[in-house]
C-alpha cells in the first residue's frame, strides 16, 4: 500500500477554473436539454406521420444518433461538417449541435413509448369531437405525452449531463476539461479528478431523486 | 468526394481498422461477462441483503450512474493507482472501469426484472422449504434474465458505445485508431464516417435482436 498524502487546498486555489467549468457544462445541459425537449417531440411526430419519406427521414435520424457513440458524433461533427457545408461555427455551437442532435434522438423515442400508451379511444374521442389534427395534437396529445415521458425524459437529461463530459476531448472549456487540465498543471489528479466527479455527482443525485418521485407519483396516479 | 478512392484509401487501413475493432469488441466483452455478474449480484443485495450491504452497493450503483464515463475512467487511470501505490495496467483499469460501470446500470435492469416476479413465486418458495440457494438459481434467475433480456442487450449496446471513450486514455480501440489515421493522413472525413459506420452496423443490428425479441418471444411468452 502506497502512501499518499491528501491535498485539497488545490481545489481551492483553482476554485474559479472549475466553477468557469461548471458554468460552460450547466449552459450545454441547459441549451441541449431544451432542444431535445422540443425537437424530440418534432421528431417523434415525424416518426409517427402518414407522410412515407417524412417518416424515413427521422427512423434515420434516430436510429443514426442511438446507434453510434456519442463520442464519434462530436469528432465526426467537429471534423465533417465544416467540410460538407463550408461553414466554421464556434466550437460550442459544434457541441451544441452535436448533443442537442443526440438527445433530440433519445428524447424522440422517449415520447414515442409515451404516445403509443395513450389508449385508442382517446383518438377516437378526438374525432367524435371533431378536433382538427392540429388541435388533437397539441391538447390532446402533447400533455399526455409529456407527463408518461416525464421520467425517461428526465433520465434522459441526466444522461445529457454527462456526456457534456464529451466535449473535453474537442477542447471546449467544461468542467470535464478544466479537471484535466488543472490535473496536468498541479501535479495533483486524485484531489481534482475526485473533486470533478464529486460535483457531476452532486448534480446527478437530485435530479435522479427527482425522477424517482414522478415515477411513484405517476404510478399512483394511473393505478 | 471520389468514392472510388475513398474506398481505396479505407482499403489501405483496414488492418489497422480491424485491430482497433478487435480490441474494442475484447474490453466490450470483458466489460460485459464481469458487469452482468456484478450486476446481478447487485440487485440480488438491493433485493434482499444486509442493511448495511444495501447501503453500500446502492451507493456504488448511484456514484457510477451519477458520474461521466469519461471521469470514472481517468479517475481509475490516474488517482487508483496513486492512492494504492501499485501499477495496475492499463487494460486492468479499462476493464475494471467498464465492468463497474456495466454492473452499475445493468443492476437496475435485473431489479426492474426482480420487480416484477411476483410474490406468490417468492410464497411458493418460501412453503416448498426452498433455501435461498436453491431458490434464486432455479426460481429466480431464469425467469429474471428472459425478462430482463431486452433492456439488457440495450445495456450492452451501451456499454459498446461508451467503449468509444477509452480511446481518451490511450487505448487503442476503433475510435483511437480511426483518430489516429485522420489525424496522419489529413483526411479525416472518409475515415471517421468508417469508424461511425462500423459501430453503427454493430450497435443497429444488436437493436433489430432486441425489438425481434421483443415482439416474437416476450409476446409469445406473455411475460
Amino acid at each position: 500500500m502506497g502512501r499518499y498524502t491528501w491535498d485539497f487546498s488545490v481545489i481551492a486555489a483553482n476554485w474559479d477554473p472549475l466553477m468557469a467549468g461548471l458554468a460552460v457544462t450547466l449552459q450545454l445541459t441547459a441549451i441541449c436539454a431544451v432542444i431535445g425537449l422540443v425537437g424530440g417531440f418534432l421528431v417523434c411526430q415525424m416518426v409517427m406521420s402518414r407522410i412515407a419519406p417524412l417518416r424515413w427521414v427521422a427512423i434515420g435520424f434516430i436510429e443514426v444518433f442511438r446507434c453510434t457513440p456519442a463520442l464519434v458524433q462530436i469528432i465526426w461533427i467537429f471534423y465533417c461538417v465544416p467540410f460538407f457545408f463550408g461553414v466554421f461555427y464556434d466550437p460550442f455551437y459544434m457541441a451544441i449541435l452535436a448533443l442537442g442532435m443526440n438527445i433530440t434522438a433519445f428524447n424522440a423515442e422517449a415520447y414515442r413509448a409515451a404516445i403509443q400508451a395513450i389508449p385508442s379511444s382517446h383518438y377516437d374521442a378526438c374525432t367524435a369531437l371533431g378536433l382538427s389534427p392540429l388541435k388533437k395534437t397539441l391538447f390532446v396529445i402533447l400533455p399526455q405525452a409529456v407527463l408518461m415521458a416525464i421520467p425517461v425524459l428526465l433520465t434522459n437529461t441526466i444522461g445529457l449531463l454527462q456526456q457534456t463530459s464529451l466535449v473535453a476531448i474537442v477542447a471546449i472549456a467544461d468542467l470535464m476539461y478544466e479537471g484535466k487540465t488543472l490535473a496536468t498543471q498541479t501535479y495533483r489528479p486524485i484531489e481534482i479528478y475526485t473533486t470533478v466527479a464529486f460535483i457531476y455527482f452532486a448534480l446527478s443525485v437530485p435530479l435522479s431523486q427527482v425522477v424517482g418521485l414522478c415515477e411513484r407519483r405517476l404510478r399512483s396516479r394511473l393505478a | 468526394m471520389d468514392i472510388t478512392a475513398a474506398l481505396g484509401f479505407l482499403w489501405d487501413y483496414r488492418l489497422a481498422l480491424s485491430v482497433g475493432l478487435g480490441n474494442t469488441l475484447h474490453f466490450t466483452a470483458l466489460g460485459l461477462v464481469f458487469g452482468l455478474t456484478i450486476g446481478f449480484v447487485v440487485s440480488v443485495v438491493r433485493q434482499a441483503g444486509h442493511p448495511v450491504l444495501k447501503v453500500i452497493v446502492t451507493t456504488y450503483v448511484e456514484i457510477f450512474r451519477g458520474t461521466p464515463v469519461l471521469i470514472q475512467l481517468f479517475w481509475f487511470f490516474f488517482c487508483l493507482p496513486a492512492i494504492l501505490g501499485v501499477e495496475l495496467g492499463n487494460v486492468f483499469s479499462t476493464v475494471l472501469t467498464l465492468s463497474l460501470y456495466m454492473g452499475a446500470i445493468s443492476s437496475e435492469s435485473f431489479r426492474a426484472a426482480l420487480k416484477a416476479i411476483g410474490a406468490e413465486q417468492r410464497d411458493a418458495c418460501v412453503a416448498l422449504g426452498l433455501p435461498a440457494r436453491v431458490s434464486v438459481p432455479y426460481v429466480i434467475l431464469p425467469q429474471t434474465v428472459l425478462r430482463a433480456v431486452p433492456t439488457l442487450l440495450s445495456n450492452c449496446v451501451t456499454l459498446f458505445k461508451e467503449s468509444a471513450l477509452v480511446s481518451a486514455v490511450g487505448m487503442a480501440d476503433l475510435m483511437y485508431q480511426g483518430q489516429m489515421i485522420a489525424d496522419a493522413t489529413a483526411r479525416p472525413i472518409e475515415i471517421l464516417t468508417a469508424t461511425a459506420l462500423i459501430y453503427f452496423v454493430i450497435a443497429f443490428s444488436v437493436t433489430r435482436i432486441v425489438s425481434f425479441y421483443e415482439r416474437g418471444y416476450l409476446a409469445r411468452m406473455r411475460l
